[in-house]
């Protein structure tokens, strides 16, 4: 953890009732790193990502980005600064098309208001073509360029899930947070996906935050590794070495092993 | 035609200003927001047009200016919007059931307000109040012209970043709240504008009506509003729209059927009578195998689509 830290988790705590969802937890991520996010179900990760994103607010800790303090920032807040996210269990605009669906993330890039949008004034005018044709490219880096118009519930599991990832970046963020993006795909989506993440951090100078139960996705892609259970932070660190620490071992395997 | 104008007068400008309020309950509903407040925006409308025309405006002999009508439907609509404001601020923390009746009781208690107000004239409210036309069909110079204005500003604004976000919000507000739209920013917005728009009608409508009292936009009327929308659409501007304008119609069509002749009296009794009855099971069946209504964005793409078809 260093001051130049794109993000820094400082000591931060989640309780639901008696539950400690997240623990303590400290790590930063630097500016221009895929980081990576595993441990086993109900190990605080998508928690500390509804930390991270303001959809929970912590007990305890403090949450700076970009050197501000972040933390009990309303979600639509801290969109505004740059930080975008896909969901575990896809949230996209189910009825709406793919199309509206990623132009809606435009949101916070955009100035438009409602007399002005409505009259189509000029800059409106202006801004709503560009927004759509940022949109229509955003679709197309996802490979979703062909059905613009479909509404996002009638797109297949693994294509409502790079379509998520198309929505996220329309925010234009400098930090993503993606919630298990390869579940529920076949080994040869994965593939793509991996090279989807890869193409879009170079492309866009991304940093990445990354919660991924498929293992070898993780360690092929991932800079780093922070391993949680239980809500605590048990290992941090290169892939290589995470995948031989015994704690992490312990923990996804059982203390029997 | 004539005499079909001379007839039905009164129902044609009530069905193109129940269209116009089914409006005012869309435009929460894109955000998803269920608020029945508007007949009480409706009704102060109402009273604001009453009072300036009866009280404070003495225009000579003759018909009432229509200038002066518009200016009654400009600080109608004022007046509701900072009222909206001002009620939408702290209601739209509510959300779903807990929002509607909270937007019940507005309505109750503007009525109430209202018949223990000495201004807005008690019980009896305010009668005599006068007439911009010579008939009653001529009110469709300002009835038609609030319809089409309401129905464009609805229609670009679904296609505008602010109607996005509403959208966005009736699908998903978390969701939407992490793609950086400000739920309640939208929300209030959207409340607002539904006031502005049901004051400028409540305007209108007084005029219309000749008189107003508490009787005017009660929870009757958000019963009435609700059916609109729910049996019209509730996910295209379109559907509000038809259902104010069939709806409405409906009970005098029911009459028209009643009338024929060779129908048991029972039947012909509750074709006339059973207009509250008729519109209940029609939310209800509705609802239950219409969710979103009879005119979906669906079935607009479809007709659009054999539209574009038999024209190639």
């Amino acid at each position: 953890m260093s001051v130049a830290d794109l993000l820094v988790i400082d000591r931060v705590t989640c309780r639901f009732g008696g539950v400690l969802a997240v623990n303590e937890v400290s790590f930063g991520v630097s500016r221009g790193e895929l980081f990576g996010l595993i441990g086993p179900n109900g190990a605080g990760k998508t928690t500390l990502f509804n930390l991270i994103t303001g959809l929970t607010a912590p007990s305890g800790g403090r949450l700076r980005y970009q050197g501000d303090d972040i933390t009990g920032l309303p979600p639509y807040r801290v969109a505004e600064r740059g930080i975008a996210r896909t969901f575990q269990n896809v949230r996209l605009f189910g009825e709406l098309s793919a199309l509206d669906n990623v132009m809606i993330a435009r949101h916070v890039r955009t100035r438009s208001g409602l007399v002005g949008g409505v009259l189509g004034l000029g800059r409106a005018r202006q801004e709503e073509r560009e927004t759509r044709e940022r949109a229509a490219a955003l679709l197309a880096l996802v490979g979703l360029a062909d059905r613009p118009g479909e509404a996002a519930r009638n797109f297949p599991y693994g294509d409502q899930r790079r379509l998520e990832i198309a929505r996220a970046l329309a925010l234009e963020p400098e930090l993503l947070l993606l919630d298990e993006p390869a579940a529920g795909m076949n080994t040869g989506e994965k593939r793509a996906l991996s090279d989807l993440i890869r193409t879009v951090r170079a492309r866009l100078g991304l940093t990445i935050l990354l919660i991924e139960h498929h293992v070898p996705l993780v360690m092929d892609l991932c800079d780093r590794i922070a391993v949680l259970n239980f809500g605590e932070l048990i290992a941090l660190g290169a892939p290589a070495a995470v995948q031989r620490d015994p704690a992490v071992i312990e923990a996804y395997l059982g203390d029997e092993a | 035609m004539a005499t079909f104008f001379a007839t039905y007068d009164f129902l044609l400008v009530s069905m193109v200003l129940a269209a116009v309020l089914a409006l005012t309950l869309y435009l929460p509903l894109m955000a998803g927001q269920l608020s029945v407040a508007s007949p009480g925006f409706y009704a102060l409308g109402g009273y604001i047009a009453a009072i300036l025309s009866t009280k404070v405006f003495h225009p000579g002999p003759g018909l009432y200016p229509v200038s002066l009508v518009l200016l009654e439907m400009a600080v109608a609509a004022v007046v509701s919007g900072i009222l909206g404001l001002a009620v939408g601020v702290p209601a739209l923390r509510l959300r779903g059931i807990f929002l509607a009746l909270a937007t019940i009781a507005f309505v109750q208690i503007l009525g109430v307000v209202a018949l223990n107000l000495e201004v807005t004239g008690g019980a009896i409210g305010i009668f005599g109040i006068p007439q911009p036309f010579a008939s009653q069909l001529q009110y469709m110079w300002l009835a038609i012209p609030l319809l089409l204005l309401s129905m464009l500003f609805v229609a670009r604004l679904e296609r505008t970043r602010t109607g996005r976000a509403l959208v966005a919000l009736r699908e998903d507000e978390l969701a939407a709240a992490a793609m950086g739209v400000n739920p309640t920013y939208h929300k209030v917005l959207a409340f607002t504008a539904s006031a502005v728009l049901a004051g400028a009608v409540g305007a209108v409508s007084a005029h219309f009506i000749n008189t107003w009292n508490s009787r005017q936009g009660t929870f009757d009327t958000s019963v009435n509003l609700m059916a609109f929308v729910l049996v019209g659409g509730s996910r295209t501007f379109i559907g509000p729209v038809v259902g104010g304008l069939v709806l409405t119609a409906l009970p005098e069509a029911l009459r028209g059927v009643a009338d024929v002749g060779g129908l048991p009296p029972w039947l012909a009794q509750f074709l006339r009578d059973g207009r509250l009855i008729i519109f209940g099971v029609l939310i209800a069946v509705g609802t239950v195998f219409f969710p979103h209504g009879l005119i979906t964005p669906g079935l607009l793409r479809r007709l659009g689509g054999r539209g574009r078809a038999s024209a190639a």
